[in-house]
């Protein structure tokens, strides 16, 4: 957060604290803004030189979800009050309807109810005589035979897809440039999609593409929480929005993967890190808005009740994004803008959902505020601009609809290429060749053009060899403009099966001066495979990658290891006269059968010293016992330079927490660098000597642990490592005697403790017990309960320990401890009972319960009369409390939970404090946590960050990602959140107040 | 209790049928190939559909449902749809949050709960697409299936649930599956293991793959070349009823629209029953926070049962007004 935006902030909360009943009044429970239009257009700050009017709004359409307009010009609008869950006995009418404005006084004049009978569509979009619907599990088809202007026919078109949540089944239908239908679904579902080409699945969020004509469906691209708006640019380019990530505007491409993507290990990030949330997606274009807004992007924050703006610049394979001012912010919280689109008119409309609650995960699916009779669709215009002439596209013949696609309104060429499609594919191939000739080589729009006529040739193709346009496409390749040819390297993919050779054609894209079109060439040649692909795929590493880039590569290597890890086997293969290729395809894969390769490669002797360092790290990640010996003695060469040392030794660990592959062996010489006086070295030396047991090194171990004049990080590594000994004596003795060496500082008595119940469960317990009798501080009193949690079985240890004590122990003791363990997510009821016990309260309830509604609706009025905000965020920035550390407003703080920016707008306010009293509540989705129990009796909790077939990757409560093997997983189930319970039970009622007054007011900054 | 059955009683069953169904003036089908059909229904039975997306589109459109009805008018039953677009005899969607196996394990527990007499399984074309390679994995997970449903018990008798195994529908050629041949070439190695599994199990067979008609009547029997239309369904309810020895008069689906409108209704309250939306926070790992919203699913039981009622009254009802009261 800036200066001046904190300033801004605090001012607020003062305008807030002080101002009479309107601004606070409709934060209470019941007090709901009347549902009146006017009054909501009255309370919109709307940016300079732009106005709203109310296009519709109910009883015409009731709670929209999508829009689309058709090429008529007509807005086709999908609706649910079923949502969020159909009741016993409600029979399922959700509507889809047509809203048109035939005098163009931007106020809807007809309206027609389309179809009805629908269960939660929560997309429309026109086109092939009717018009699509996401229909919960179904994508259907709605025609008009007869003409009524009513579907009387009804096709499922695919079936399969989840419902597991209502607010992320399918949606956000739109065309693409290629005539699919691009369409997405979110984190919880799971579909299983049958088509002619065999089932397709996808499990979590993701893009599909699909071609209604062959019924072809792909997944495009993978992940994100909801991806509630896409839109394409000028160049075809996929910019994403998602209604729950944190990243702002994300980058599509084919194979990408963002945030929760399922079955990746890697993912890409957004462009703008710390903002959330977003719905719908459009570029302002268009010859009624400002020339300087052209390009921008526009999406909706319906928790922030606005609409916010970003811009654009290229940038790398991509783009980076920077926010503007908002376009519209409303004080009302039933303002939930959900779509936006262009209109035939030049003018931006917005779906406004209309809705004090959102979500149904957190607020529960009967809460009597939903809404489920309004709804709005808003008309933005430009003041004192003229409005774009209004077109029927269905009516315009070939050659003007391809005069459309060079007109600089995005709307006009959405349009016209749609009319485009439903044209004779013969008369089209011919009008776009003579359209393509008439073309002026020497003007700007010269490169768009072509490719949009290279595009119509894609968009029609029936799949015959006679229907592509192979010089066509060769000459959009060799384009002037890099956005061009990386488009085209996406058509060559399309018609992979007809081009004499699209490998060759494509060759060229991995070494292009733009690293777009070598992003966009990977991933062609990727997707085309084969042994020539996957060198040049290969090749691309030559030259310097952005993270997309380098990711894009990573996943060709992958998806193409077939074709390339035989031949390198085999020793050959013409990657291997490349290194730096070989090794990156290596680790992108992990195929230790390519590692003997390597080790071949080293023995020439003729690598570069880079690159024998590069080679040597790669064995150490992926190779066998014997390869791994040749690493360590490399490592416990004295020749060596340390930080080289320390790196190798790294590596091997990583292999034996990964791989489970250790050094053949003998380990000698790896008990000299334990004494070693580099520190990293040491410390590496140290957790090897652990890790593969090493009985001579348990002497200098001790050593190190024991020596006062070591770094505390150092002797805390030689701890933890002398714990891993389970079976030898001499491990333990030290152990014990630092434990209860009151002259030893406490974090290395508490590791020592710890150290120790690997072997001796019972003495860890007693040493942990007259540590808890000592005088400690909470911190530590919690780091001695953790150490009992993470480990199987040890709960009970500690609870016997615990009842047998002969020292009198803080009730301080109990409050931690229960604590400790209600954010655990386990239940250890033998622990609980002790600590209960010496608390001396065993019949109350564990966790501080929320308040309930009688107690709520009085600590709500004591927060209006008395909750003092610039209070609460001080006490919001408490260390003790630790909200900062996992929680980001703004540009600060932790990501271990949800973003907390807009919580005052997006959450309604007994959902907060319920929230602060008893975190598991009601889990914001994506913070759920596992609770995660290893072969090794290590039990883990955290959130699940990425999961393959190999690796699970949890995020901790000290915001640590931690990697583990599936194979080592015994256990899984599901916890709760990680924010530990009572944290707020040291509040007086009036911190408490303050405390929520703050977070009530986040997202109204300014209004 | 053993996976077979003695199929004794049935050929007495479909003679007194016959009877029954000259007096109505219907005509008993003779079993195809002359062999005694190889499953009846009965009165009081409750029957499960377990399949793919035959079964799942079956539960919208309710052909097949009708036809059982229809074909049997001597017996109240009881169907209850289990179908899962793009599901395998591994249960591949049927996993959710979880892996396939556990889906697995679900479904075998949802068909312990209802009890069913009958079990018809539909499964092969999703798998197919695997090719020759996973035929002998599809045939030991088949035969896997066919053991553990046959561990339950049935409801009215307390054995061994009685199965009826499905071969798919031959894929149709289409615009949008141009390769039906090649497809259907690797299909009929399925199809055959499905025969060859319902012969060594001794268990019911509807050999949609081996009997179906050559050309379409009129219209295509799928919508997009596998699917089936209702010009498939209808096909293909002839032929389920022609399996059990039986036939429908020629104008049967005219005249059980009522009965259908009545089955798809119920088949929708069902659907809500058993895969209800939301499910995430009614019963899995977000079930503590709207779970007790969880407590509206069983009340789509009274529901379903009074559904149910209404297919018997139209179903009893003159099927030749073709209208209801």
């Amino acid at each position: 957060m800036t200066i001046s935006s904190r300033l801004l902030l605090t001012g607020f909360f003062i305008i807030l604290v002080a101002a009479p009943r309107p601004v606070v009044a409709q934060r209470s429970l019941t007090d709901i803004p009347a549902p009146d239009p006017t009054a909501e257009l009255a309370a919109m700050l709307v940016a300079e030189g732009y106005e709203v009017n109310l296009f519709a709004a109910d009883p015409l359409i009731r709670k929209p979800l999508q829009m689309n307009f058709d090429p008529q010009g007509r807005l086709w609008v999908s609706s649910s009050s079923v949502y969020p869950q159909i009741q016993p006995g409600e029979v399922a009418n959700d509507t889809v309807t047509i809203l048109e404005d035939r005098d163009g006084d931007g106020r809807a004049d007809t309206h027609t109810v389309f179809a009805d009978g629908l269960l939660m569509p929560t997309a429309v979009l026109p086109g092939d005589g009717g018009c699509y619907v996401a229909n919960s599990t179904e994508l259907l088809h709605l025609a008009d035979q007869d003409g009524d202007g009513k579907a009387d026919q009804r096709r499922v078109v695919l079936s399969g897809f989840g419902a597991e949540d209502t607010h992320h089944i399918i949606h956000t239908f739109r065309w693409g440039p290629d005539a699919r239908l691009f369409f997405n679904q979110s984190i919880y579902i799971h579909s299983h999609v049958e088509t002619p080409a065999g089932v397709k699945r996808l499990n979590g969020g993701g893009i599909w593409r699909f071609l209604p004509r062959s019924l072809a469906l792909d997944v495009y691209a993978r992940g994100w929480v909801n991806t509630w708006g896409h839109a394409f640019d000028q160049w075809h380019r996929s910019l994403v929005t998602d209604g729950a990530g944190g990243e702002g505007i994300y980058y599509g491409f084919p194979g990408a993967a963002y945030q929760a993507a399922v079955g990746t290990s890697r993912i890409l990030h957004g462009m703008n890190p710390g903002s959330p949330k977003y719905c719908g997606l459009e570029i302002v274009d268009g010859p009624h808005l400002p020339d300087d807004a052209h390009g921008t992007l526009i999406t909706n924050d319906f928790r922030a009740n606005r609409v916010c703006r970003f811009r654009l610049t290229e940038q790398g394979s991509g783009f980076s994004s920077e926010q503007l001012p908002d376009l519209i912010r409303s004080k009302r919280v039933t303002f939930r803008p959900i779509d936006i689109k262009l209109g035939p008119d030049g003018a931006i409309y917005i779906a406004d959902w209309y809705n004090p609650i959102i979500q149904h995960g957190e607020v529960d699916f009967r809460d009597p505020r939903r809404d489920r009779e309004h709804g709005r669709i808003w008309r933005v215009t430009a003041k004192g601009r003229p409005l774009a002439p209004r077109v029927d596209f269905s009516g315009r013949s070939i050659p003007e609809l391809l005069d459309d696609l060079a007109t600089q309104s995005a709307y006009g060429r959405d349009m016209a290429r749609r009319v485009l499609w439903t044209h004779n594919p013969v008369s089209i191939r011919q009008a776009v060749t003579a359209w393509l000739a008439e073309l002026d080589p020497a003007a700007a729009s010269f490169e768009r053009l072509r490719l949009e006529g290279l595009r119509l040739f894609q968009a029609i193709d029936r799949g015959s060899a006679s229907e592509i346009n192979q010089p066509l496409l060769a000459e959009v390749l060799g384009s002037t403009d890099p956005r061009a040819r990386a488009a085209a390297a996406r058509i060559a993919v399309d018609w992979a099966d007809r081009l004499d050779d699209p490998v060759g054609l494509l060759a060229a894209t991995v070494d292009d001066e733009s690293m777009l079109v070598r992003l966009e060439g990977v991933r062609a040649l990727a997707t085309i495979g084969g042994p020539r692909a996957a060198e040049l795929v290969l090749q691309a590493v030559d030259r310097p990658r952005d993270d997309a880039l380098d990711y894009a590569a990573w996943l060709a290597s992958r998806e193409l290891r077939a074709d390339w890890l035989p031949a390198v086997v085999a020793g050959d293969s013409p990657i291997i006269a490349h290194p730096r290729r070989l090794l990156f395809a290596i680790e992108a894969t992990g195929a230790a059968e390519a590692i003997p390769t390597v080790v071949r490669l080293l023995q020439t002797g003729s690598l570069s010293n880079d690159d024998r360092q590069a080679a040597l790290d790669c064995i150490a990640r992926f190779g066998g016992p014997a390869e791994l010996q040749l690493v360590f003695e490399a490592a416990v060469q004295p020749t060596t330079a340390p930080a080289r040392a320390a790196t190798l030794l790294e590596f091997l660990l990583e292999s034996q927490t990964r791989r489970r592959v250790r050094p053949a062996g003998p380990l000698a010489g790896l008990e000299q660098l334990i004494g070693s006086p580099d520190a990293a070295v040491a410390k590496a030396a140290a957790a090897a000597a652990g890790r593969w047991q090493l009985v001579t090194a348990i002497e200098p171990l001790a050593r190190l642990a024991t020596d006062t004049k070591q770094p505390t990080a150092l002797r805390r590594t030689a701890i933890e490592n002398l714990g891993r000994f389970t079976e030898a004596a001499a491990a333990v003795a030290p152990l014990g005697q630092l434990a209860g060496d009151r002259a030893t500082p406490m974090a290395l008595r508490i590791a020592a403790m710890a150290a120790m119940l690997n072997q001796q469960p019972e003495a860890a317990a007693a040493a942990a017990v007259s540590l808890l009798a000592s005088p400690v501080a909470e911190a530590e009193q919690a780091a001695i309960f953790q150490a009992f949690l993470s480990r199987q079985g040890s709960p009970a240890v500690l609870a016997a320990a615990l009842e047998a004590a002969e020292q009198p122990l803080p009730t301080s003791v109990a409050t931690t401890g229960l604590q400790q363990l209600a954010g655990s997510g386990r239940a250890e009821p033998a622990l609980v009972a002790a600590l209960k016990r010496l608390e001396g309260r065993p019949d109350q309830p564990l966790a501080r319960r929320g308040f309930s509604a009688t107690e709520m609706t009085k600590f709500l009025a004591f927060v209006q009369a008395s909750g003092n905000a610039t209070r609460g965020q001080e006490i919001y920035r408490r260390e003790k409390l630790q909200c900062v550390k996992c929680h980001r407003i703004g540009r600060e703080g932790g990501k271990v939970g949800p973003n907390l920016s807009t919580i005052g707008v997006a959450s309604q306010p007994d959902y907060i404090v319920n929230s602060l009293l008893e975190p598991a509540r009601n889990v914001k989705e994506g913070y759920n946590t596992l609770v995660v129990l290893t072969a090794d009796g290590q039990v883990v909790t955290g959130i699940p960050v990425s999961r393959t077939d190999t690796e699970l990757v949890l995020r901790t409560a000290d915001d640590k990602q931690l990697t583990i093997r599936t194979a080592d997983i015994d256990e899984e189930s599901a916890g709760t959140s990680l924010m530990p319970v009572g944290l707020v039970d040291q509040l007086s009622r009036q911190e408490l107040a303050d405390l929520a007054s703050y977070l009530f007011g986040l997202g109204r900054e300014g209004l | 209790m053993d996976a077979t059955q003695s199929p004794s009683w049935k050929v007495s069953f479909t003679a007194l049928v016959g009877a029954f169904l000259a007096s109505l003036g219907l005509n008993a089908a003779e079993p195809t190939g002359g062999a005694a059909p190889s499953w009846q229904l009965q009165d009081g039975e409750r029957i499960v559909l377990l399949g793919d997306t035959l079964f799942e589109r079956d539960g919208q459109l309710g052909f097949l449902e009708t036809a059982l009805v229809t074909a049997f008018p001597e017996a109240n039953l009881e169907f209850r749809n289990l179908g899962w677009g793009g599901d395998t005899v591994w249960a591949d969607s049927r996993g959710v949050f979880d892996p396939p196996a556990k889906g697995y394990a679900r479904m075998l527990k949802l068909v312990e709960e209802l009890a069913p007499d009958v079990i018809f399984v539909a499964y092969g074309r999703n798998e197919s697409f695997a090719g020759d390679r996973q035929l002998d994995a599809f045939s030991k997970q088949l035969d896997k299936l066919c053991a553990d449903l046959c561990q339950q018990k049935a409801g009215t008798t307390g054995e061994s649930p009685r199965l009826v195994l499905v071969t798919p529908s031959p894929f149709e050629r289409q615009p949008t599956c141009p390769d039906a041949d090649a497809r259907n070439a690797v299909l009929a190695r399925y199809a055959t293991v499905i025969r060859e599994t319902a012969a060594a199990r001794q268990v019911g067979l509807v050999d949609l793959f081996a009997e179906w008609p050559q050309t379409p009547a009129t219209t295509p029997f799928t919508t997009d070349g596998l699917h089936l239309s209702p010009d498939g369904y209808r096909t293909a309810a002839r032929l389920f009823v022609a399996a059990a020895g039986r036939q429908l008069p020629a104008d049967w689906a005219d005249h059980s629209a009522p009965v259908r409108e009545r089955i798809n209704a119920k088949n929708q309250l069902f659907f809500h029953r058993w895969r209800p939306a939301n499910e995430t926070y009614l019963f899995l790992f977000r079930k503590h926070e709207q779970g007790n919203n969880a407590a509206e699913i069983p009340r789509f039981d009274p529901l379903v049962a009074e559904a149910e009622a209404a297919v018997r009254a139209a179903r009893d009802a003159r099927p030749a007004t073709g209208d209801l009261p």
